[in-house]
């Protein structure tokens, strides 16, 4: 208790007191609300990662000499982006601290700063070992200590789809004593709470060094968020990767019962390349766009007509990525490629394409790019999915009736 | 979307009894008023008729088990002539279902300009009797081809029991744009419930208007609310056409009599160790109706359902299915929630399996149930076995 008294001073040294920059607050009705310098804000994102055409997923964007974030900053102003998401800093966290900077003083927009929690690491994330927790954690921590004073930041995110690893989907891992359980049931939701016990342990170091910035803990659907009702308490903010096509779905109200955080929509969206017709498709991409951003206004707080545990969305992603088919391969990264990556049918418009592939990895993006002449900076195009989310902002409509007609035709 | 099937009271009051459960909608009220103001469209009224709008002309599935004569004369139900169906089960195309469509031009399945603009009327009437009473149409579709020229709606109804006696069905289509309507209906049988055949009579088909009529939402069905309960039971709400991963690998079998766990048949599922189709994994969604990956309307509201229970058993015992769930079919018309459990290790006797439903928005289900599982886990494939699946 005393080590407790001597650091919340030392951290508090030369501050008045104040609230807390960023925080959670719950609202007489249960709804939640996220509040920026004492005022409710609703975050109205994109997920950013501007890779060059030609580059591919380890090149140092935050290096880049042409530095897209002025162009694209100016871009997101205009459009109404308040928030990027980031999934992870550079190295040189001088060089993050400087974008982030750039962003919030020239633009106004703010950052989450995400952390993969060494899952792309090789050979695995060892999660239930007691080194690899400790490196994780402490990777997270030198994160915040650096960054965490940066007036940009909004908050931390812990993770992102790494829930999949449970049943060994995506990056399996174990260990002894899991799989000395034998039943796969009781194996993956050890797995369950070995992680989710490390999202705990990191968010109450974090809130330890960082009382100014809420935790969120990234997941893949809302699958295994009854472990982390138990596990992972000290968590602010549920972020949540869903891809459900035009809706949602139940989620807003389910949470409620498994999990009831604050929701962020940290990852969805629709590409713009039509799989069946084999065409860039702007015209579908805006209105799944334009739906999805409807169901969160609905599931913001004060709004009767929704669950009121929604605080807004980060749209993935600003700019298509080239690289991403066969990521492998850097002769296909300066290729705009048609190949699908993977398949969901939700995205009905094109799912009658070739095997069902209609997922187009590389068009995600709510601007194009071209190739600009040498080292500029690739020429950003505005998709209509840009003007669309801009003029909802502005006037989001009556989503009560946005809803009916999406409602299966009833 | 509005799906009902308005039966007139004799017919109500007969199933009621049989099922002993409540009605699917309320019957018509035949007044002298209503009958006066009703318009009509036939599309079926005698053989030799020239109020006949449209041809039986589009076969499909096991078109091969199929025959019909639509000048026979044995006790119409009005006029001289009504159509009579008789329906195989062969599976000579290896579909194991048949249906008929009627089209106009005959054999226009979308590809050329014909059929009605019908706006003004709301619904579709018919007269249908069994041979012997007990023969099961699957479903009736109003509508819905596609193509170059697609029908402007889609209503479907059904499953629906035959009697030995005439009996009048009614499809709403109260707030349906009819503006276009090449397909004027279809019926589709298959041979898990008429693993004998049936035998068919239809007569009387027309599209009229009632102005009493309304659009009605999807009705809540009452619990407990049946996936499979037995081969050929009317009580099975959805269908296993939900094929996934290496389907050449999977075989199902509705109707095995290998120890089922209640009544006189289960579910034996047997999936082959061959990766045919390069997938390494199999699953298979149980549908309503059948094949609906979320492109058309349907399903069921099941809200007051909090659980889903299932029996389920492997040959040996060690069989390993990663996951049964329901719901999660998303596309134009998604299933409004999912819910799941596993990977399940099954026992080599029946063993009865929850998954919790509280919580869960179930007012839109399609995809009623479902299965998939692997070889990693299953490196010697599986057989297994399942029974009595419903929502409670």
């Amino acid at each position: 208790m005393l080590l407790f008294v001597v650091g919340f001073c030392l951290t508090g040294m030369g501050k008045a007191p104040s609230a807390k920059a960023v925080y959670v607050k719950t609202l007489k009705n249960g709804h939640y609300q996220l509040m920026v310098d004492n005022k409710p804000f609703i975050i109205k994102g994109v997920c950013y990662s501007p890779i060059p055409i030609g580059q591919g997923h380890d090149y140092d964007f935050w290096s880049n000499a042409a530095k897209p974030w002025e162009t694209d900053g100016a871009l997101m102003k205009k459009m109404g982006v308040n928030t990027v998401r980031f999934y992870q800093p550079g190295e040189n966290l001088d060089t993050v601290k400087k974008v982030i900077a750039d962003l919030y003083e020239h633009y106004g927009i703010r950052t989450i700063m995400g952390s993969w929690l060494g899952f792309w690491n090789y050979p695995a994330p060892f999660y239930d070992d007691a080194a690899f927790r400790e490196k994780v954690k402490q990777d997270v921590l030198n994160m915040v200590r650096a960054l965490k004073d940066e007036k940009g930041i909004l908050f931390w995110v812990l993770g992102n789809e790494n829930n999949y690893s449970f049943s060994g989907k995506i990056n399996p891992w174990s260990s002894e004593r899991i799989d000395k359980m034998g039943d796969p049931r009781q194996c993956l939701l050890a797995r369950a709470e070995v992680y989710y016990s490390l999202i705990n342990e990191i968010a109450q170091e974090i809130h330890k060094i960082d009382p100014d910035h809420p935790v969120a803990m990234g997941n893949g659907e809302l699958a295994c968020l009854d472990v982390a009702n138990k596990t992972a308490k000290d968590v602010d903010i549920l972020a949540c990767i869903i891809y459900r096509g035009k809706t949602f779905g139940n989620i807003f109200n389910s949470l409620k019962t498994t999990y009831n955080k604050p929701l962020v929509l940290i990852e969805f969206g629709c590409d713009a390349y039509n799989a069946y017709e084999k065409k860039e498709d702007e015209e579908d991409q805006a209105a799944f766009l334009e739906s999805q951003w409807s169901e969160i206004y609905k599931n913001l707080a004060n709004n009767p007509s929704g669950a009121g545990n929604c605080i807004g969305g980060t749209t993935f992603e600003w700019t298509d990525e080239w690289w991403k088919h066969n990521d492998w391969d850097p002769n296909g990264w300066s290729v705009h490629d048609t190949e699908s990556n993977w398949s969901n049918a939700a995205y009905y418009f094109d799912i009658k394409a070739e095997r069902n592939m209609n997922m187009n990895e590389e068009w995600f993006g709510i601007l194009g790019l071209q190739k600009a002449e040498g080292d500029a900076l690739d020429k950003r195009i505005p998709r209509k999915a840009y003007y669309v989310i801009r003029e909802f902002w502005k006037h989001p409509y009556d989503v009560k009736a946005a809803t009916k007609k999406n409602n299966h035709g009833a | 979307m509005a799906v009902s099937l308005l039966v007139c009271m004799s017919a109500y009051a007969q199933q009621a009894q049989e099922t002993k459960e409540a009605p699917a909608t309320a019957p018509i009220a035949a007044s002298k008023e209503a009958a006066k103001e009703v318009k009509s469209f036939a599309v079926y009224s005698d053989s030799k008729s020239s109020d006949n709008h449209y041809i039986p002309s589009g076969w499909m599935g096991d078109y091969g088990d199929l025959s019909m004569d639509d000048k026979y004369m044995s006790e119409p139900h009005s006029g001289s002539t009504c159509i009579k169906f008789v329906y195989t089960a062969k599976k000579t195309q290896n579909q194991g279902w048949g249906g008929v469509y009627w089209q106009n031009p005959a054999n226009n399945w979308g590809s050329k300009k014909g059929g009605f603009d019908l706006s003004g009327l709301n619904k579709l009437t018919f007269w249908a009797k069994g041979a012997k009473g007990g023969e099961i149409i699957d479903k009736i579709v109003v509508g819905g081809l596609k193509g170059t020229y697609p029908d402007t709606t889609e209503v479907s109804m059904g499953p629906i029991e035959l009697t030995s006696q005439w009996q009048q069905y009614t499809v709403n289509l109260a707030g349906k744009d009819l503006s276009y309507i090449n397909g004027a209906l279809s019926w589709v049988v298959n041979a898990d419930s008429n693993p004998n055949g049936a035998t068919f009579y239809m007569d009387d088909i027309k599209f009229e208007y009632d102005p009493a009529l309304k659009p009605t939402g999807k009705k809540t069905q009452e619990m407990p609310f049946y996936v499979y309960a037995d081969r050929g039971s009317i009580s099975n709400h959805f269908i296993p056409s939900g094929w996934m991963g290496d389907y050449s690998d999977l075989k199902i079998d509705v109707g095995s009599t290998e120890n089922p766990y209640f009544g006189k048949t289960c579910i034996k599922i047997t999936y082959l160790n061959k990766a045919s189709n390069g997938a390494r994994w199999v699953g298979i969604y149980w549908q309503n109706p059948p094949n609906n990956w979320g492109g058309v309307d349907g399903g069921f509201d099941l809200s007051k359902a909090t659980k889903v229970t299932f029996w389920a058993r492997g040959e040996k015992g060690g069989e390993r299915i990663e996951e049964f769930k329901i719901g999660g079919i998303m596309g134009e018309y998604s299933d409004s929630d999912t819910a799941g459990i596993g990977p399940v290790i099954l026992d080599k006797d029946w063993k009865q399996y929850t998954i919790d439903l509280k919580g869960k928005d179930l007012s839109y289900i399609i995809g009623g149930f479902a299965m998939a599982t692997n070889l990693d886990v299953n490196p010697d494939g599986a057989t297994f076995y399942l029974d009595e699946i419903k929502y409670e």
